[in-house]
């Protein structure tokens, strides 16, 4: 399939300047690496955050950080950043013209090889949390687990989506979408009975990040919903992220008809 | 020194011109902000409110205010100005300028650091101070040493990040090396929670380092937690880091000057 084809080419090229390319791998590792040394470094003198321990944060921090990893590297065409220099310099057009699929066309388009560096980050600090929680893992946990991660990747693929659908109105990335890809992964690394109500609610229903790995959490932990919502809302993570995947590449084929070229 | 002035008031004004770019930075940073304090917040309340080596809830929560505020003031994500203009070779240019090379670009980032401060960190402040309480320093004479203690801020981190883009005299890696860097800097600069929170041995040995004298130190001054003499020892520690790196950063700019070839003309 050309997909594959095209990002293993786009793979090879990355790997061409390993000095420049372990380099960028160990930045995408810090990134968000420090930040958590320094909770944890800090956790000692307090114990606890919102009755969670830091091994409980752990798992949310390793599964939001290791899925948005994942999906930043299979979304980099979306990202929003990128994804409006196509628009702005018009060489959408050229994509267009092609005879493949536009999305896979424009998933294709940018492999970004160095994210591994957040999926280890994520994958190590997940790691160390399963190995010091001691969950009563059962079959239905075990089974949940790989659907929660394929359903957090496909949430935040969607908020991408939806960025760089909006590029076609603004033809300059929005910013402001950061606050949801980037500020909804940091929030959802914590505990969400620690926000203020509204913060919580906004990110319950409108844009539902708690539904994607808070929820499932508390379900892996046994814990009930400190909100109230009944036991369910631990399983809604596959409908939430498959869902609005599905409509945000709904809304991009809406926003591609109103594409007007640049010019170039 | 007028050509000095020209520069930087050319570079704050030039800031002006990405309004809406600095707005939605203004909103992300508050954001970042509001959710910093609320795992601020949640962590007090398991220590049942006790303060820590001085800070207390109040204290922490504008800690974190202050410290989103002052991300543009220290070019905290980095400043990658000085780095491509060696990468491209437009630094020809720059080394024939009548200024000298290290001023020239210190007081376009002054400029630049000025108009971030007054269009992203007070009016980020000011809206943080609005969702919780904060506080302010206490008198005049805590007031000035902040004045006094940001410049340094400043400084330092301007000679730091001078010194770091000159990398780029010896690597074409200059920007994964620079990454690096600033990751690792925002965690020593106590960006994501105050210094004195680490256990001990750590925080004493950060405290040396001339990264807390970049974030940490300033918001120590300005939330009161350091006073009278502990703030002047800290302002002392500053002065000695701006100026052990202005001269590691000439010493670079020396050396890399030395070995530089600027490809066709």
């Amino acid at each position: 399939m050309i997909y594959f084809r095209l990002i293993a080419a786009s793979m090879r090229s990355q790997l061409q300047y390993r000095v420049s390319f372990t380099l960028d791998t160990l930045g995408a590792f810090l990134s968000t690496f420090v930040e958590f040394l320094a909770l944890a470094l800090a956790f000692g003198r307090f114990g606890g955050l919102g009755g969670w321990s830091i091994w409980q944060i752990a798992f949310l921090w390793g599964l939001t950080e290791a899925a948005f990893g994942v999906m930043d590297m299979l979304f980099s065409g979306f990202d929003p950043a990128s994804f409006s220099q196509h628009v702005r310099r018009g060489t959408l057009d050229q994509i267009l013209l092609r005879p493949v699929n536009l999305i896979v066309q424009i998933l294709a388009s940018e492999f970004v090889l160095r994210r591994v560096g957040r999926i280890l980050e994520g994958g190590l600090i997940f790691v160390l949390a399963v190995a010091n929680l001691g969950i009563a893992w059962t079959p239905l946990k075990l089974a949940y687990l790989p659907l929660v991660f394929a359903s957090a990747v496909a949430f935040y693929g969607a908020l991408f989506v939806a960025g760089a659908t909006l590029s076609f109105w603004t033809t300059e990335a929005l910013e402001i979408v950061n606050v949801f890809t980037y500020g909804g992964t940091t929030m959802a690394s914590y505990p969400m009975n620690i926000y203020t109500d509204w913060l919580r609610r906004i990110f319950t229903y409108v844009i539902p990040t708690a539904l994607i790995i808070y929820y499932p959490a508390l379900f892996f932990f046994d814990l009930p919903d400190p909100a109230g919502l009944p036991v369910w809302a631990s399983f809604l993570a596959p409908l939430a992220g498959f869902g609005l995947l599905a409509l945000a590449f709904l809304g991009f084929r809406f926003g591609l008809r109103r594409y007007a070229s640049t010019g170039v | 020194m007028p050509a000095l002035f020209a520069l930087a008031r050319s570079a704050f004004q030039r800031q002006f011109a990405y309004r809406a770019a600095n707005l939605a930075g203004l909103v992300t940073n508050l954001f970042f902000g509001l959710l910093r304090a609320a795992v601020v917040i949640a962590l007090f309340e398991a220590r049942g409110g006790a303060p820590v080596a001085g800070y207390g809830l109040r204290e922490s929560v504008t800690f974190m205010g202050v410290a989103q505020a002052l991300i543009g003031w220290v070019a905290l994500w980095g400043w990658w100005d000085l780095l491509r203009s060696v990468k491209t070779g437009e630094i020809a240019n720059d080394l024939q300028r009548p200024v000298d090379f290290f001023w020239y670009w210190a007081a376009q980032d002054f400029g630049r650091a000025v108009s971030q401060l007054l269009m992203r960190g007070v009016p980020l402040l000011l809206t943080f101070g609005i969702a919780y309480p904060i506080i302010l320093p206490a008198d005049a004479g805590q007031t000035a040493l902040l004045g006094v203690s940001l410049g340094l801020a400043w400084f330092c981190s301007f000679a730091w990040r001078f010194m770091f883009s000159l990398v780029a005299f010896w690597t074409t890696d200059a920007m994964g090396v620079a990454r690096i860097a600033i990751f690792v800097q925002m965690f020593l600069a106590g960006f994501f929670l105050p210094i004195t929170f680490f256990p001990d041995a750590i925080s004493a040995a950060i405290r040396l380092l001339p990264f807390a004298g970049m974030i940490n130190t300033p918001i120590e001054i300005f939330v009161n937690v350091a006073r009278g003499a502990d703030a002047l020892m800290a302002i002392a520690l500053q002065i000695f880091w701006a100026a052990a790196l202005y001269l590691g950063a000439r010493l670079v700019l020396a050396s890399g000057i030395r070995r530089l070839t600027i490809q066709g003309g």
